[in-house]
């Protein structure tokens, strides 16, 4: 028996995945899926333009300079010294404040802005009065800053809205969009079980959002990569976590495709208007941070934030609301993330096994 | 009765709606129809058969099979709805074969499967043919090769010669027939009546959501004592004929046939007629045919359900 619902499970995923793909009304989706690689690629290609301009200023330099040399340099040196430290500089900037000293004098101050190059980072001096004011070095490679930012993207817009929003176009029409297109007797008809239809029809679900988002998720992952020069692409990957940290990226999207996917499904069958349930669903899912620790159990969202690799930094002076938000204020353990997120999908499945059984064929009232 | 298709007091209500009220049968064997016009209760009564609805009330049964049980059921039974739906982006081909798929054939089983029910359906040609491409009456057959595909006791089929021009009607007629000779049990639903008339062996009337009659098309006649019977005489002295007819009581009218060789009278009771008729027969008029005139369905149908809509 086992065997012939594996084989009509193989037949609802042949099926269901041909439309999920080439559905001209899942279009959407791929767009969403491409948002953040096409993000990422614009930042690289941005990143790509500054570290030309930062070569071509550490040509026009007057000496080789090292990073150590561009960190030598401190507040309150003077310009001779900085000029002994740091040769000639090759952009500078200067202009004449006007300030207020008394009810009827002013003072003129001299401002100067030095940039230098050491070919990777650039380092940005602002003179007052010949002496250096202040020192701000814009880093070619910052990998900390950097991976804050993948972070960031995947957290609040990939987990929170493309697979979310992914999954409710997919998975909520499933059943949905086959009652609205009058086509879901097709599988009614046939002699199998209304419950291995229901598998069949999550695991080809599943199977699209995660060929869709971990496509995408791994295309966002290279183009972050792009812009680093090789060696920073190998500290990165082999010696700074990089390649764990997208692994466990991979595997974040695939829990929030098996734990969206079960809610949006179930909910595709227990509602006629998708609308509904998917701000239910956002709502609850986005008010997660202020719920009591019982009720934070019953999101997929509570699981993933614990399961991502990069806790995001709270800026001082950030208001506690979004405090909350950002930071993960009752961490799990991994292990016990990946089994809410099972156990909640699994509660969901029970919901839609009960439910594909209780479905009727009748068009005419939807 | 595993060998019949049970209905025990099932009522059917989509909110408040009535889709069909207490209704008890048991169909046998071959061709049965079920007649009566739109929103009388026939596609229901073959969704709550097949599955696709729940009774509200009452119990199927399907040759032992309950109707909640698809993976027994559908091996039994074929459905070919109504619905005008099909998956997107199927070939006819493609369409029978996953259905035999989804029925846990082996690929090679459902390709020879799928061939013989598109071979049955005359749809060969056009099996490789997207089914968007399909006309009304390709889309009717491809539905009833799904239907036929895995060669099933019970086909159940819903409107199943509508969009079919007369060849192909023809050739569906003869199919059923095939069917039904072999012990199989087609349920037909049509409004069509001189068709489901020629090719039934049971009708079963329907109105407003109620079973107002059942069995074989005579025997229906005959229970539905209070209308009279219409008979077609033809003989060479309808006048005289006529008024000795009309001195029985049973006659209630006599009317002259317009050619003036035959009447066409309305008794209450059919028996009597018959032998009063052998008496006058006697008596020198030459009688040349007797013939009931409304022991077709739709005759059937307009004495029990008057005035609603009858489809010809």
């Amino acid at each position: 028996m086992t065997r012939i619902w594996w084989a009509q499970v193989k037949s609802v995923i042949r099926l269901e995945l041909k439309k999920t793909f080439f559905a001209k009304r899942g279009l959407w989706i791929y767009v969403l899926a491409a948002l953040p690689v096409v993000l990422y690629i614009a930042y690289a290609v941005a990143m790509a333009n500054q570290q030309h301009q930062t070569s071509r200023l550490a040509r026009r330099g007057e000496k080789a300079l090292s990073y150590q040399d561009l960190l030598a340099a401190k507040p309150g040196m003077t310009k001779q010294e900085i000029t002994t430290l740091l040769g000639k500089p090759p952009v500078t900037f200067h202009w004449t404040e006007t300030r207020p000293k008394g009810p009827d004098s002013s003072e003129e101050i001299a401002h100067e802005d030095y940039q230098y190059s050491d070919g990777l980072n650039d380092l940005y001096l602002g003179m007052v009065n010949g002496k250096v004011e202040s020192v701000r070095i814009h880093e070619g490679f910052n990998q900390g800053q950097d991976s804050f930012m993948f972070a960031g993207v995947f957290q609040f817009f990939f987990l929170r809205l493309a697979i979310f929003f992914g999954c409710l176009g997919i998975f909520m029409n499933l059943f949905r969009g086959e009652v609205l297109d009058k086509s879901l007797h097709f599988y009614f008809l046939a002699p199998i079980r209304r419950e291995v239809l229901m598998v069949g029809k999550f695991l080809a679900g599943l199977c699209a959002t995660c060929v869709i988002f971990v496509t995408s998720e791994l295309l966002q992952t290279a183009a972050f990569l792009w812009h680093f020069n090789p060696q920073a692409q190998n500290t990165y990957l082999y010696h700074n976590h990089g390649l764990e940290h997208a692994a466990i990226y991979v595997g974040v999207t695939v829990l929030a495709c098996i734990g969206y996917g079960s809610f949006f499904m179930v909910a595709g069958m227990l509602f006629k208007n998708p609308i509904l349930p998917a701000a239910g669903i956002l709502i609850w899912e986005g008010i997660n941070p202020f719920l009591p620790s019982l009720l934070k159990q019953f999101s997929v969202i509570y699981y993933l934030k614990s399961l991502c690799p990069v806790e995001i930094p709270v800026s001082p002076g950030t208001s506690p609301f979004f405090a909350l938000l950002v930071s993960n204020a009752e961490p799990i353990s991994s292990p016990l993330a990946v089994g809410g997120v099972l156990i909640v999908t699994a509660i969901a499945l029970l919901i839609s096994g009960v439910q594909v059984r209780r479905m009727e064929i009748n068009y005419t009232t939807e | 009765m595993n060998d019949h298709i049970i209905f025990e007091d099932v009522s059917k209500f989509y909110g408040e709606i009535l889709g069909v009220n207490k209704v008890n049968l048991s169909i046998p064997p071959g061709i049965t129809s079920l007649v009566g016009p739109n929103g009388s209760g026939k596609t229901t009564l073959m969704n709550l058969m097949t599955g696709l609805v729940k009774p509200s009330r009452g119990r199927i049964q399907v040759l032992g099979y309950a109707t909640n049980d698809p993976e027994s059921l559908f091996k039994i039974v074929g459905y070919s709805t109504q619905f005008d739906a099909f998956p997107k982006g199927l070939t006819g081909f493609q369409f029978i074969y996953s259905y035999l798929c989804l029925a846990g054939r082996d690929r090679q089983e459902a390709e020879g499967f799928a061939w013989q029910a598109i071979e049955r359906v005359n749809m060969v040609e056009a099996a490789s043919r997207s089914i968007g491409s399909y006309s009304k009456g390709m889309r009717q057959r491809i539905r009833l090769a799904q239907a036929l595909a895995h060669n099933p006791k019970v086909l159940v089929l819903d409107e199943p010669l509508n969009g079919l021009d007369p060849l192909a009607r023809a050739e569906m007629i003869a199919l059923f027939r095939a069917a039904a000779a072999q012990g199989s049990y087609v349920i037909i639903s049509s409004h069509i009546l001189h068709e489901v008339d020629v090719i039934s062996d049971q009708v079963i009337l329907l109105s407003n959501g109620y079973v107002v009659a059942e069995g074989q098309i005579q025997s229906v006649r005959s229970e539905i004592q209070e209308h009279p019977a219409q008979i077609l005489i033809r003989c060479d002295r309808p006048r005289e004929l006529a008024s000795k007819m009309l001195a029985s009581e049973h006659i209630l009218e006599v009317c002259i046939h317009n050619d003036g060789r035959g009447l066409l009278l309305k008794t209450r009771d059919a028996d009597r007629f018959y032998l009063a008729m052998n008496q006058l027969a006697l008596n020198g008029i030459q009688v040349e045919s007797i013939a009931p005139a409304d022991d077709d369905v739709l005759s059937v149908y307009e004495y029990l359900i008057g005035n609603e809509e009858v489809v010809r």
